[in-house]
């Protein structure tokens, strides 16, 4: 037993030296098999990234484009007359002239009377018929807090369509520019609430007078800024129908 | 009591090498693969040889952090360290290779050389797993597996020297220490010298992720956050309860960018609840937080800092309904943020917040960041953002 208390040990002769070399030789080539390994695995890892990145693959993930809203009803025949009335009526392009009358409507929708008003029913619970006095184009409060309402309920819709009508009472030319008064009420009114310079490019007018499309009765049913007030075909087509619409259009 | 014959330590440094390697070269390899700017699934699990996987926020948010990688503004990305790992584990697994074989005739030096380069690996393991806990709030698995196997290897190669308690060794020269330390400095550089030499120019493609096409907005504004030290113009299209957001927000803090930046903040939720390009909320209650932030006024950048902070106590009342979510803000922020909340005026703000990005074609995803009408791309904000803050925006560094 030694001093420490340790064991006693055998002397380091020759070959134990020797075996102490060829370990350290065993050690170190394995140390640099190692190296090279991880060294050749780092080179391969950073040239196929390379090769990915200079030769992408054709097929990558599509991304979503956020984009307007899309909904179902924007059929392909709805999505066609509401075309035409962005571009026949001024809305799609920087043009001085704004809205339709009625004898554009006739000629650029090429659609009846039932057809186009049934395009619309969709819209019922997301648009409102505004009421209008007989003979008047000015916003009473209910009509102007409902406009106010669906204005603001935009949602993901770059449009506001404005469809204004006359009753059948009075003459035509007279009715005409009733319904034109009423359109152009309704966008008065929306500019002094909207505070939107662009305004011009999402409201849509159009004034059907007691031409074209004239509403039933069915559609006293429909949301109006008058809820509680008797509603018949004459009442009903005193009125601008309003709604945005989410199409891509 | 360890022998002097006895062959544990050399063992279990040896395993601690080979487990250190094996980790590290997983760590290098998801980095590696970014470097096509892609996304991928990364390595992220404590089991040797797990396969990639897509759920491993934690070692995501590792990698891409300012601490993963050196001389990033030089290359993008940087050289992350798991490569010097690479060098080191190599290194040491050879000598801990000889002294297995060696055995008891291991000259002393060696097994004190081993010894006192063996515990640096948890030296530095230790500042690491420090930085995890302290500056990015959790620990990514694989790098655990790192500083496990540097564990192992430091209690093999301390216990080596109880090895040598009484037992005659070979004499060897001092001068083998020297060039020992020469060769661990080679291997351990090895690596990241030929990664640095291959990685590829990235420049080519940092403005290739398209640009908005009207800049200015036209109804509305956004919210406005000015850095302390504000220099550049930016801005971001966020969802307050994205944690990608998060991520890249506390990036922006950790780099010391925030301060210099000039924040056009866009609302962006991806919540169905009011964004219409979605059908279904991926963070719901993120138009109410959204709202919020709209709202704050001069505290807008607490309020955000406040839902990226309490972003999963913020996901969770989200889920379980608007008004334990509105509950939140008020007990928080008060009644009159709460007020400002559920006004109508609100809505409109965020409504043309989210027709500024559908006017844009953006993609339908968050954080976004452009300089100037410049998209910035998403990886150019994560791996590789302080490469892309020198190329695009160098004054922000400064």
């Amino acid at each position: 037993m030694s001093a420490t208390g340790a064991e006693p040990t055998p002397p380091v002769t020759g070959a134990g030296a020797g075996v102490g070399a060829m370990a350290g030789m065993i050690g170190a080539g394995g140390g640099v098999v190692l190296l090279l390994a991880a060294t050749l695995g780092v080179k391969a890892w950073v040239s196929s990234a390379t090769d990915r990145l200079e030769h992408p693959a054709e097929t990558k993930a599509k991304v979503a484009i956020a984009d307007q809203a899309e909904v179902a009803y924007c059929t392909p025949r709805f999505k066609e007359v509401l075309e035409r009335v962005l571009h026949s009526c001024g809305l799609a392009q920087d043009e001085t002239r704004r809205g339709c009358k009625p004898a554009d409507v006739k000629t650029f929708a090429s659609i009846s009377d039932s057809d186009f008003n049934e395009l619309f029913t969709p819209l019922k619970d997301r648009g409102a018929v505004i009421l209008f006095d007989e003979g008047m184009q000015d916003l009473d409060e209910g009509a102007k807090k409902l406009l106010e309402d669906k204005w603001f309920q935009r949602k993901g819709a770059r449009y506001f369509f404005v469809v204004a009508r006359a009753s059948k009472s009075g003459n035509q030319a007279k009715n005409r520019a009733l319904s034109h008064r009423r359109a152009n009420s309704v966008m008065f009114d929306l500019t002094s609430v909207a505070n939107d310079p662009e305004i011009d490019k999402k409201v849509g007018l159009l004034w059907l007078g007691n031409e074209f499309a004239q509403l039933s009765k069915d559609y006293c049913s429909w949301p109006t800024s008058r809820a509680n007030e008797k509603c018949d075909e004459e009442a009903i087509n005193r009125s601008a129908f309003v709604s945005w619409v989410d199409c891509r259009l | 009591m360890l022998g002097s014959s006895s062959r544990f330590p050399a063992t279990l440094s040896l395993v601690g090498c080979l487990l250190g390697l094996l980790f590290a070269s997983y760590s290098t390899m998801d980095y590696a693969e970014h470097l096509d700017r892609g996304l991928h699934d990364v390595h992220c699990s404590f089991i040797p040889g797990a396969p990639p996987t897509s759920e491993a926020e934690a070692c995501r948010a590792a990698m891409y952090s300012p601490y993963s990688a050196l001389f990033r503004e030089a290359m993008w990305g940087g050289v992350p360290i798991s490569l010097f790992a690479l060098g080191a584990f190599a290194f040491l697994g050879g000598f801990a290779l000889y002294l297995w074989l060696a055995h008891e005739r291991a000259p002393r030096v060696a097994v004190g050389f081993f010894a006192g380069v063996g515990i640096t690996p948890l030296l530095v393991s230790l500042v690491m797993l420090t930085i995890s806990v302290t500056k990015l709030g959790h620990l990514c698995k694989t790098c655990v597996g790192i500083y496990i196997s540097s564990f192992l290897l430091a209690i093999g190669a301390v216990s080596g020297l109880f090895t040598l308690k009484g037992a005659t060794r070979p004499v060897l020269s001092l001068l083998f220490v020297v060039a020992w330390l020469l060769a661990l400095g080679l291997t351990t550089l090895v690596p990241a010298a030929v990664y640095a030499a291959s990685v590829p120019d990235e420049r080519p493609y940092l403005n290739k992720c398209g640009s908005l096409k009207q800049p200015k907005m036209t109804a509305g504004a956004p919210v406005k956050i000015h850095g302390s030290r504000a220099i550049q113009p930016v801005m971001f299209f966020e969802d307050p309860l994205c944690p990608t957001c998060r991520a890249f927000h506390e990036r922006l803090l950790d780099e010391g960018v925030f301060e210099r930046l000039d924040v056009d903040l866009l609302l962006f939720p991806l919540d169905s609840e009011c964004n219409w390009m979605l059908e279904s909320p991926i963070h719901p209650g993120a138009c109410i937080v959204s709202k919020a932030v709209i709202c704050g006024g001069d505290r807008t950048r607490q309020i955000l800092e406040w839902a990226y902070d309490e972003q999963v106590y913020l996901t969770r009342a989200g889920k379980a309904g608007a008004n334990v979510l509105r509950a939140a803000i008020k007990q928080r922020w008060g009644d009159d943020l709460l007020r400002c909340v559920d006004d109508r005026k609100t809505d409109v703000i965020l409504n043309q917040h989210l027709h500024f990005a559908s006017d844009n074609s953006i993609p339908v995803s968050t954080p976004q960041m452009y300089l100037g009408s410049k998209r910035v791309c998403d990886e150019d904000t994560d791996m590789g953002l302080r490469f892309a803050l020198k190329e695009l925006a160098p004054e922000v560094l400064k």
